[in-house]
């Protein structure tokens, strides 16, 4: 651990739902100490909703929560209590960082707010990840991450062809503004070892959002045109689709092709040579010009062969092409096994069960979850005795009167 | 901060049958009292001084094609790195790709392009050649980080092996992205936003929902699994910074899209790991209201998740009659009955402006958006407020109003600063003046398409 890049670096973590603690664990991926603080009287949502560990509920056993807070500590507090505020200013003494999503304005609310943080500890960072930010008109605005994807402009983006605005399937918003915000914490963390500086971070997970939609702000800024919706299809490359392969309505295989080589080799994976010569597909523009015709004769292909077998025989001949995962799929894959990528720790309530793991490495720095998620409350006791000195007395007392829990 | 998405069949029952596990509460977000102006001052503003910066100190040599590592290397550039991009003789491949000033392909207009390498510099080295590989290793040698997405099966030939890089340049941080890894059975297959997109899961839960199992797993708009590839790369490449700074030592990175993407499915993984359920694109909402609806003048995204933001939708709707039905008496039963809660919010909701409604309900702490459109962020006063559009002067274009800091520093500017480079802009400059390049050579390589 001493090696990793955010060894020594302690996270005073207030996070809750998914945004926030996604974010916190990628810092603890990289080897920060994250000490979550769970209410004590309003478990994170992530432990009361489903899966549970073989349908079994109970906040210990939600794959959620378990997922989301690898690597963590949990003391949990009764942050109503101002004996708890008061703890959780002593634990800033302590701390590098400390994180929120709560929204704009509700750390203030709880005395927790960053003029009072600074005034305990002077490089403090702190980040606020809120719904949209700390200022502008919306900042008390509810900032869910589905209502976030519509909001960006996702959803209008998104949809079949000659359709209306889609879903897209995931509270992608959601782990967006954990990813930019973990960024933003590492970039503050060097900002602060370049300059001894710490500072404040306002962080709106619409605007994390917006900032990757620029294929259609500037087609709106440079043509005053929306963008088109196009189911999977890209705006040069063809064939681009997820097509149907044998089996049920679960089946499907994604191909890309974004050269000549690798159009050449479709045409003879499939057995048809000639395809590469016909007027029609002899282009990248002609092949873009005649889509539909070309995602019929690569449908009559893919259909009646299995998902695995088309894609390794694509593959094979240097073609992008991809079976579209399940679930399932994922936990069983040959190689985000191999390559470490399935977290399998042995948890006290629900064993050893996979979880996404890492999804890079350090050859220096070898990153590594090193333990799994938290049973609620668990390290109260020994996070307040090692970092505040606190009794067992004491704890025995704080117990009782409910301002630990 | 919501609910899972798809609700495969039987989590419903489990749901109904423990309603202790649905006591989500009050959340932090469902206060009512008004909120204090919190503006810290010296803090939000953004500084834009890039002379201020600390980030000033950081060089990075960027290589490979598109929107990942451009993206990566992009938020180390907007904080202040000097970033010196690398393209092969025929450009970027984003220069190719748009949006271009009206739909007329120029490689020196296209929007994503400037988008991706304003504050950037750019030269241009044949990697696959030893007089490009010459150049690289100028660059490198007086670098602290390259980031590329060079598939792990070309590397070697653009001399971008990892090991080999770490080893001649021991300081080097080598920040490496690409859809499967660098390791495993898929480490040498090719790969694109599309099949990064199927590959770590997502496409197959998308749009949600659907009714319509002929239709495929649907990619979300524009290039995320890319841009998730880039902002791991920089939190990583900054990661590595900070170990370098106390151990004096670089180190290689791999990131994977399709493991980016993974980790990024809600709870959908852990349905298969926890209770054996594969979810999907066809599955079930296990709560309503939740659907896109229609309104007098656009769409706006309708979500109630407790039951006070349901009765406040209620409350704005006029209090129908058909909300006391019994079919609609909770958030699952909600769900179960969404059809016919379509239909019926459908009428009142046809009467509606998109954002007079969307204050109203917000002002409720009805979680509603609307389903935007790209003139509606241009045109948001929220954003115009916290300035988030940033101008850029694009020599040959115009001014153009570009999607500025995704998080407001206190400390750290962010700054927009230089134009995108023109194909080869840099060249002289970098290789010549500070590289020390003979003037001759440079040229000569010029001519022969090297640089």
């Amino acid at each position: 651990m001493a090696d990793l890049p955010l060894a020594g670096i302690r996270v005073l973590d207030f996070t809750w739902a998914w945004a926030g603690p996604f974010c916190t664990m990628q810092l603890a991926h990289l080897g920060a100490e994250v000490i979550r603080v769970e209410s004590a009287g309003r478990p994170c949502v992530t432990r009361a909703i489903p899966p549970f560990a073989d349908d079994i509920a109970g906040p210990n056993r939600a794959g959620y929560f378990n997922q989301y807070n690898q690597g963590k500590k949990s003391i949990m507090l009764d942050l109503s209590k101002p004996e708890a505020i008061d703890i959780a200013c002593q634990l800033v003494k302590h701390a590098d960082v400390v994180v929120n999503n709560f929204a704009a304005g509700v750390m203030d609310k709880l005395g927790l707010g960053y003029n009072k943080l600074r005034g305990i500890k002077a490089d403090i960072i702190m980040s606020e990840m809120s719904g949209y930010g700390q200022t502008g008109p919306f900042k008390a605005f509810v900032g869910y991450g589905p209502p976030a994807s519509a909001a960006a402009g996702m959803f209008f983006g998104t949809g079949y062809r000659g359709g209306g605005a889609g879903e897209i399937g995931v509270s992608y918003p959601d782990p967006n503004a954990g990813i930019f915000g973990a960024f933003a914490i590492v970039a503050a963390l060097t900002h602060r070892a370049l300059t001894g500086e710490g500072q404040y971070i306002d962080q709106s997970q619409l605007e994390t959002a917006v900032v990757l939609m620029p294929e259609g702000l500037l087609e709106y800024e440079m043509n005053q045109r929306e963008p088109e919706r196009n189911g999977n299809r890209d705006a040069v490359m063809a064939p681009h689709e997820c097509y149907k392969a044998a089996g049920d309505d679960e089946k499907w295989v994604s191909i890309a092709v974004g050269s000549e080589p690798e159009w050449r080799a479709l045409c003879q994976v499939i057995g048809q040579p000639a395809l590469a010569g016909d007027p029609r597909f002899k282009t990248a523009a002609l092949r873009k010009q005649n889509e539909d015709a070309l995602d019929e004769i690569i449908t009559a292909w893919t259909s009646t062969r299995d998902r695995w077998e088309t894609t390794r025989a694509l593959q094979a001949a240097g073609v992008a092409a991809f079976p579209a995962m399940s679930n399932r799929d994922l936990a069983e894959d040959a190689h985000l096994n191999e390559r470490g990528y399935l977290v399998r720790l042995e948890h006290p309530e629900v064993g050893q069960r996979a979880h996404a793991g890492i999804p890079w490495t350090m050859s220096g720095t070898p990153c590594a979850v090193r333990s799994p998620a938290p049973l609620r409350g668990a390290d109260t006791e020994e996070v307040l005795k090692r970092l505040l000195g606190i009794t067992a007395d004491q704890v025995e007392q704080l117990r009782k009167t409910g301002v630990l829990a | 901060m919501y609910r899972m998405w798809l609700w495969p069949r039987g989590v419903a029952r489990i749901l109904a049958s423990r309603k202790d596990c649905l006591g989500w509460g009050e959340s932090a977000n469902s206060t009512t009292r008004p909120l204090r102006p919190q503006i810290y001052s010296e803090a939000c503003l953004a500084v834009e001084n890039h002379e201020q910066s600390p980030f000033k100190a950081i060089k990075i040599v960027e290589c490979g094609a598109g929107i990942s590592a451009a993206y990566g290397a992009k938020m180390l550039a907007d904080l202040g790195a000097e970033v010196i991009k690398v393209e092969p003789p025929g450009g970027d491949l984003s220069r190719r790709r748009g949006p271009f000033p009206g739909h007329k392909a120029d490689p020196e207009k296209s929007g994503i392009f400037i988008y991706l390498n304003a504050n950037k510099r750019g030269v241009v080295a044949d990697l696959t050649k030893p007089e490009g590989r010459e150049l690289l290793g100028k660059l490198l040698a007086d670098a602290d980080v390259l980031i590329h997405n060079v598939a792990p099966r070309d590397r070697a030939a653009h001399g971008l092996d990892s090991t080999a890089l770490c080893a001649a340049y021991p300081k080097l941080i080598v920040t490496a992205i690409s859809i499967f890894g660098d390791t495993g059975p898929y480490a040498n297959w090719r790969g694109y936003e599309l099949t990064a997109s199927n590959a770590g899961g997502w496409a197959f839960l998308s749009p949600g929902a659907s009714p319509s199992p002929e239709l495929p797993p649907l990619k979300c708009f524009g290039s995320q699994s890319d841009f998730q590839g880039g902002v791991h790369a920089a939190m990583l490449t900054l990661a590595a910074y900070l170990h370098r700074l106390k151990s004096g030592k670089g180190q290689a990175i791999d990131v994977s899209e399709q493991e980016c993407i993974a980790a990024m499915l809600e709870m959908n993984f852990m349905h298969w790991t926890y209770a054996k359920r594969e979810t999907s694109r066809l599955g079930t909402r296990l709560i309503g209201p939740w659907f896109i609806a229609d309104c007098a003048d656009g769409q706006i995204f309708v979500v109630t998740v407790e039951e006070h933001q349901w009765k406040a939708l209620v409350d704005l709707m006029g209090n129908p009659e058909w909300a006391a039905e019994d079919l609609f008496k909770d958030r699952l039963l909600r769900g179960q009955n969404q059809d016919a809660l379509k239909a019926l919010m459908g009428e009142w909701f046809s009467t509606q402006k998109v954002q007079e409604l969307y204050r109203n309900a917000q002002g409720r702490r009805i979680p509603m958006a609307p389903v935007n459109t790209m003139r509606d962020l241009y045109d948001s006063e929220h954003l115009a407020e916290r300035q988030f559009f940033a101008a850029l002067e694009q020599p040959g274009v115009g001014t153009l109003r570009l999607p500025g800091r995704p998080t407001q520093y206190g400390r750290t500017p962010w700054s927009l600063r230089r134009p995108a480079p023109r194909l080869g802009e840099h060249g002289a400059e970098v290789f010549c003046t500070e590289l020390g390049v003979a003037p001759d050579r440079f040229n000569d390589l010029r001519k022969a398409g090297l640089a």
